[in-house]
Order: structure tokens, then sequence, then C-alpha cells
């Protein structure tokens, strides 16, 4: 695959010197944060490096934080990870690490993906090494790589992520090993009821990443220490008010851009369609409509790629384009 | 075997009028919403929602609402007797003349098949009794979706879910018996599949004054474990193999609006989906397939014996 590239100021094949961090050395303790859309894997990929870590001798934690919506939508995990017991409780609100699934969530303000990067040693996006990028601040070690596409060609398709976005963070963090590595992501997709295959495909995909990047070095341990501190993280309670929906604005879900959720989109073969209409009655968000000349148009800010559309159309006039990411 | 159509012949007769937006939160593929849009397409926009907690009441996601009608959120089990309330509020309204006859809205339930079948039945069971007028739609994902998935009565016989790792060793609750038991006007099963049987329900409904109930099988990429492609394919499925008869029962006489006389194996239906995986690896489960079977063909054999008389 020829566009995986590895980029990225102050990235070193480095050198954690593992022995060093043990339960005796020097206090050590990272904070990474993965960010996601729901169904991409971020909870397990936290899960698999949380696992990982305490496979190699380390304390851990890992925890998803999810809100009300479903597959497609924002979600976050995290990882604490140190050679003493971690008290601290609570979301990460200044990472040492952030891996971002899906690039399209650096527009959503709600997301936050940056929130707290000032602190961060490095970022991952997983994309295009070469499409534009917006604003990212300068502190920041970036590290861009396709790994979509390497899930592609590992598993075929695009869809799940953790295993390689666990293997990628395992092996930034650098206090993983090879082994540990893989039995982590073992015993999660075991513990998620996938086949054998399914297994040893993602085990496959997770390697293949973890061989291709490098560790990155992370702030200095005293610095990191000063910040230590075993708190618990406050959780501010939300306005009881925004808990509902704005009632009095009907309709007001087309301000959204579920369209950011698909992974790949429905194009409509103008000159083949017949105007059957069955795309418009059988596309669930009915992000489907006549347009003026008859024929069916798809609502790209609202469509979410569910490709129900293209399953059914009686003529297999409905093509794929696999969506452009940033 | 398919009946007569009386007020539509295909989608294209469908009302072209939209009741709930696009750019919902609910997942992409989510069988239950496509239920509800097309539901609400053909009762039209004068609709108050009564939407018990579950997968749709995150439709309306603060400060959004896909839903270009009224809404009210209701706990699980209550959502028949919020229905009462509003019934009641716009018939005092209309009656005194606050409120002018036009503006009279229709009260619709819209529940997950955990509250209709669990939680919310008692409340149902009282409003059926007293032959309150409203409509009732039970999106049914066969489990208590929006929590995770979590065995509901509704769940079917050996499908994995959250709390039945193993499979649920029991058979779903028969729901349209349980409504039809109450001698409603109107009782329903409708499928996304089929817009045209379902707008076509409807209609029939439409003139019926009390309780008019329908209950859909709401396909669920993720609960079920298959690629939100295959939704619609699934949700035929589930009619050509007879799993879910296409059906309604007026004042208490049933008839099927869809006989499948040549049914496809459940095979073809359980196998594409991750929930009934175990049936089929590592070891083929023949003993659970063949209960699956046996259980569709009973009903067929006694409905069609019944239907033919
Ligand atoms: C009395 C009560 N118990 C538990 C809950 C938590 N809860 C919210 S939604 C839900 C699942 C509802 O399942 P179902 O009615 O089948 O609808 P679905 O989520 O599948 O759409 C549960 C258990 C609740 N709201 N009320
Ligand atoms: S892909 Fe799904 S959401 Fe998009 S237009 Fe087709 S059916 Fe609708
Ligand atoms: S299903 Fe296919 S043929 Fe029918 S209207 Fe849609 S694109 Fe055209
Ligand atoms: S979990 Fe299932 S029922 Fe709930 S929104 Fe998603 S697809 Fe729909």
């Amino acid at each position: 695959m020829s566009t995986q590239t590895v980029r990225g100021a102050g990235l070193e094949q480095r050198s954690v010197n593992r022995d060093g961090f043990g339960p005796s050395g020097p206090s050590l303790r990272i904070r990474v944060r993965f960010h996601g859309r729901g169904g991409q894997g971020v909870k397990t990929a936290g899960r698999i490096l949380g696992t990982g870590a305490f496979l190699s001798g380390y304390h851990c934690q890992d925890f998803p934080v999810y809100g009300a919506e479903r597959r497609g939508a924002p979600v976050a995990s995290f990882a604490r990870i140190g050679n003493r017991p971690i008290d601290e409780r609570g979301v990460i609100s200044e990472p040492d690490l952030i891996l971002v699934a899906d690039a399209t969530l650096l527009d959503d303000p709600a997301a936050g993906v940056l929130a707290g990067n000032e602190a961060a040693s490095a970022l991952f996006l997983n994309g295009n090494p070469d499409a534009p990028l917006p604003d990212l601040g300068n502190r920041l070690h970036l590290i861009r790589w396709d790994l979509t596409g390497a899930a592609i060609g590992r598993l075929g398709r695009a869809g799940a992520l953790s295993a390689g976005l666990g293997a990628a963070a395992a092996r930034f963090v650098g206090i993983v090993a090879e082994e540990q590595l893989v039995e982590a992501i073992r015993s999660e997709f075991t513990h998620l009821g996938l086949s054998t295959g399914e297994v040893d495909a993602n085990v496959a995909f997770g390697l293949d990443v973890f061989r291709a990047l490098p560790t990155v070095s992370f702030r200095d341990v005293a610095e990191t220490e000063e910040g230590l501190g075993d708190s618990v993280v406050p959780m501010i309670p939300a306005d009881p008010l925004a808990g509902g929906p704005n009632v009095i604005s009907p309709g007001n879900a087309t301000l959204r851009d579920t369209g950011a959720w698909r992974l790949e989109r429905p194009v409509i073969d103008r000159d083949r369609c017949t105007r059957c209409g069955l795309c418009l009655i059988r596309c669930p968000d009915g992000a489907i409509s006549w347009d003026e000349e008859g024929l069916p148009v798809i609502d790209e800010q609202h469509c979410k790629g569910c490709l129900i559309c293209r399953q059914i159309c009686p003529i297999h006039g409905i093509g794929l384009e696999e969506e452009a990411r940033p | 075997m398919k009946v007569t159509r009386e007020h539509y012949r295909s989608v294209k007769d469908l009302p072209s009028a939209e009741f709930v937006a696009p750019g919902s939160p609910l997942c992409a593929g989510c069988g239950g919403l496509t239920t509800l849009r097309l539901f609400h397409k053909v009762l039209g926009g004068k609709v108050v929602v009564v939407n018990a907690a579950g997968c749709m009441t995150l439709m309306a996601t603060y400060p959004f609402t896909p839903l270009r009608s009224s809404w009210l959120y209701t706990t699980m089990a209550s959502p028949s007797a919020g229905a009462q309330g509003l019934r009641d509020a716009l018939d005092i309204l209309i009656e005194s003349g606050r409120l002018p006859a036009d503006e009279n809205l229709e009260v619709l339930v819209l529940a997950g098949d955990g509250s209709t079948i669990d939680m919310g039945l008692s409340s149902t069971s009282g409003a059926i009794h007293r032959g309150l007028n409203f409509w009732y739609l039970c999106y049914d994902n066969e489990a208590y979706g929006n929590t995770g998935f979590q065995a509901s009565p509704a769940s079917p016989l050996g499908s994995l879910t959250a709390t039945s790792p193993l499979g649920t060793p029991w058979s779903k609750k028969d729901i349209f018996e349980i409504w039809r038991s109450h001698r409603p006007p109107y009782v329903a099963t409708i499928s996304p599949h089929d817009a045209v049987d379902l707008a076509e329900k409807i209609e029939r409904a439409r003139p019926l004054c009390g309780p008019k109930l329908f209950v859909s099988l709401a396909t669920c990429p993720p609960g079920w474990g298959f690629e939100p492609a295959m939704g619609d394919e699934l949700a035929k499925l589930a009619i050509e193999t007879g799993i879910w008869p296409l059906k309604e029962a007026t004042d208490g006489s049933i008839r099927h609006t869809f006989i499948p006389e040549h049914r496809r194996p459940v095979e073809a239906y359980l196998e594409p989906q991750r929930r009934y995986r175990h049936l089929f690896h590592p070891d083929r489960r023949d003993d659970v397939i063949a209960a699956i079977q046996a259980a569709v063909d009973r009903y067929w054999d006694a409905a069609i014996a019944s239907e033919r008389c």
C-alpha cells in the first residue's frame, strides 16, 4: 500500500528501556485518549492497549465514554498506564497521546478531539498523509498513517479498526512487547465472540500496524511526574434542561451532519435508474428524495451510508465510492 | 399469496410528505427507523408521538429532533397511560371549544419490544380494555436494544443477547395474540420491507375508533450482528421463511396479508446473523435449528388450515 507512510516531527525509532520503567524504576504514567465513531472499535482498542500493558507487568485502566447516540456518532475511550498503582479516576482531559480513528472528527467541535492537546506528546491521525489538515497547533508530534487502508488489506473491510488502533497505541507507548500485544488482541476478540479465523486476521492486522509504526518519545518523566497526582477528575453535571430535544423546532435534526458517519457513499446511476422509487422508500433516514427531473437524489449531508439503497436497487443502478477521508 | 390492495398499488402511490426528518442519531440501517418513517408518512403529520424510553427516544437528543410532529417522552412502563392523558386532554379541549376540531391530533404510542411486551404491557392492557382511541406502534428489535441488547421476552428461541450468551431457551411472547385476546378493533403485524402492506393496514385501521395496534419486525444491525446494507434483505427473509407472518385481526378475526406458499428454510434467515452464529459454528446445532423450523411449520400449518376453511 503506497499510501502508508509515517511522518511527523520528533519521531524516533526509540528505545524505551522497559526495564528502566519497571515497578522499581522512576514513576511512569501515560494517559491515552482514543477518538472514533461508534462501530470503529475505539473501546476495544483501549482494552487491547490496557490488556497488553497489564500483561507486560504494568498497572492500567481503560474505559470508554459514549452518549445516547449510536453507530457512527463520536465515541471516545481512555487508558492510563503506569508502573505504580493508579488512583486517578475520570475522563482524561490532558492526554499524553491522542489517537483519532476518523479524521472527520476534527471538524466536529462536540467531539473535542484536540481538547487538552497542548499537553500531549503525540497525535495519531488515521488517514491519507497528504490530505490537507486544519490547524492542529504546533506542539504536537503528528503521525499520519492510513490505518483504514491497512484494515482493508488484512480484513477486507474498512469498518472495525480496533486491533490496528490498539496495536498503534501499544507501539507508540513502547512498553508492550509484540508477544503481549498478540495475547491481548486474542483475548479481547475471543471475548467478543469472534471466530478463530477472524481473531487470526485481526492479530495479523495488529502486527502489520505494530511493525510499521515507530515508538514516540513522551515528555520527560520528571515532567509527567509533576502531573501524576492521583485525583478524581470531576464530572461537571449537565443542565437538566439540556437533557431533551428542542421540541418547538420540529425537524431541526436536519441541521446535523450525519453524512460524516459514512465510510462509503452510494452513487445513483442517473442514466439507468428506472425511477421505481424503492430506494426512496427503503432508506431508513429518508435521505433520498425526487429531484426536479423526477430522479432520486441522495442527501449527502445526512446519508449515513448504510447502503440499503444499493443492496435493494432492482437494476443494480447504485454504485459505491469510498468516502474521501481527510 | 397476496391479498388485494384497496388503497395503494405500489410504493409510487404512497404519500410523498415526510414527517421524520433525516439527521437523527439512530444507527445507520435501523429497521425501526424505516418503519417509523413509513408509518408516519402514511398516518400523516397531525400526530403526537408518545414515546417510551428506548432506542427511539434517542431520535430526539438535545437540542435536535427529527420529528416534524409533536412528541412526549414517557417511562418504559407507561406510554399507553401517557396516550390516555393526551387523548383525554385533546377531547376535552375540542369539546369545550378551546381547540378547533381541525387541530385534533392522532395519538401514537411508539415503543420497543421491551416496553411493549414486558414493562409497559399492563398500561396498554388497561388502555385497550378502556377502548382508548389511539395508535400503538411497537418496533420489535427482539431485545432491550438501547441499554446494550439484553434479552427481552421478545427475544426468539436460540438467539444470543448480552444476557443470553448461550442463546435464549424460550420462544417469543406472542404479543399479537395477547393484544388480540383483548378484542381491540384492529391489530396487525407489519414489516419495514413491505411499505405497501404497511400503508394498506393503516388505511384499513384509520376509520376504526379504539385501539389500533401494530407490531413491526425491526431489523437491528448492531444487535443482530449484520452489515447494515443487509437490513432489507433480512426483513424480506423473515417474511419468506415464515418467521415473521404478515397478518391483521379486525374485531378479533385473523387474516394473513401474505402467505408464503413455498417457505424458505429458516437457515436462510438465521445464518447471516451473528446472534445465531453459534447454531452453525463451530458445530451445527441441528436440534435448535429444527426446533425453530418446527415452530414455524406448526404456525403455518394451523394458519393455512384455518384460513382455508
Ligand atoms: C423502569 C426502567 N428500567 C430500565 C430503564 C432503562 N432503559 C432505558 S431504554 C431500555 C431498553 C428499552 O428496550 P425496548 O423497549 O425493547 O426498546 P429498544 O431499546 O430496543 O428500542 C432500558 C432498559 C428504564 N428507562 N426504565
Ligand atoms: S446509504 Fe442508507 S442512508 Fe444513505 S441514501 Fe442509501 S439507504 Fe439512505
Ligand atoms: S432503486 Fe434504483 S432504479 Fe429504483 S429509483 Fe432507486 S436508483 Fe432508481
Ligand atoms: S440499536 Fe438497533 S433498534 Fe436501536 S437504533 Fe440501532 S439499529 Fe435501531
